[in-house]
């Protein structure tokens, strides 16, 4: 890629279900694959991207927003990914329902997205929230 | 969704969970519902192999948390089966696997059960 070109945009949209976290993982996986990412950093992006919209869809459940949907986008460039996830499952305020055992499973989702991509941030956007990750190509 | 789950017994060992596939938020919850019913027919001792499993949530993490707590409060023992590298770094980056016993053999596992009780 040089430097004049674009950065190469994947989206994808999908209903905020634990059924199609899956397919997420998938769609991010084809896209690490094309980059010079090595076999542990694509992974590292695929669990990340896992957790995220895991957090989502649970969210989602809480919030009884049935019909909410993910945005999934990513942005190629030449040595680092930006995947951007926006979903509208309402606010994640209440944590009086979240469960202990939710929760401990929320905080493992979050560590794991903190260790495994180089930059993340989560930011409530109008009915739902929007997280961004980062991840870079190391030098090899 | 690519997952499985089959439960071996065999009398005087401890029962085997062994899963293949993606276990994640969609799936875990089926791990969850095994668990519950093997600790309602009395168990008290586990393995949770996860040989051929090739990918796995913090929901899964959070499953098989639960179900140690719910064995050790029964003063018994959950172990796990891992070779894979590449399922064996969750844990180790999110530090559980210092709290879990993992081992690379379903007879390694399950022999070391039977050594806690000597």
């Amino acid at each position: 890629m040089t430097n004049s070109q674009r950065a190469a945009c994947v989206e994808l949209r999908f209903p905020c279900r634990p059924e199609y976290v899956g397919v997420a993982r998938l769609a991010i996986l084809g896209v690490a694959s094309r980059m010079r990412f090595s076999y542990d950093e694509v992974e590292d992006v695929r669990l990340a991207v896992g957790e995220a919209c895991t957090t989502s869809v649970e969210w989602a459940e809480r919030n009884s927003k049935a019909d909410s949907e993910i945005v999934l986008r990513s942005e190629i460039g030449q040595d680092s990914l930006v995947v951007d996830i926006f979903d509208d499952a309402g606010e994640r305020g209440d944590e009086a329902r979240v469960g202990e055992a939710e929760q401990e499973s929320e905080n493992l989702g979050a560590l794991l997205i903190t260790l495994l991509v180089d930059d993340v941030t989560v930011v409530p956007r109008d009915g739902g929230t929007h997280v961004r990750m980062v991840k870079h190509a190391r030098q090899r | 969704m690519n997952f499985k789950m089959e439960t071996r017994s065999v009398e005087s060992k401890p029962p085997i969970i062994e899963l293949e596939g993606e276990v994640d938020v969609y799936t875990a919850p089926q791990l969850k519902q095994q668990m519950i019913s093997l600790l309602e027919s009395g168990a008290r001792e586990l393995v949770v192999d996860l040989t051929k499993v090739d990918y796995l949530d913090s929901t899964a993490l959070g499953v098989l948390i639960g179900g140690l707590k719910r064995m050790r409060e029964r003063d018994g023992n959950m172990v796990l089966v891992c070779p894979s590298p590449r399922i064996r770094r969750v844990f180790e980056i999110t530090g559980l696997d210092k709290i879990f016993d993992i081992f690379n053999t379903a007879q390694d596992a399950t022999e070391s059960m039977g050594k806690e009780k000597l």
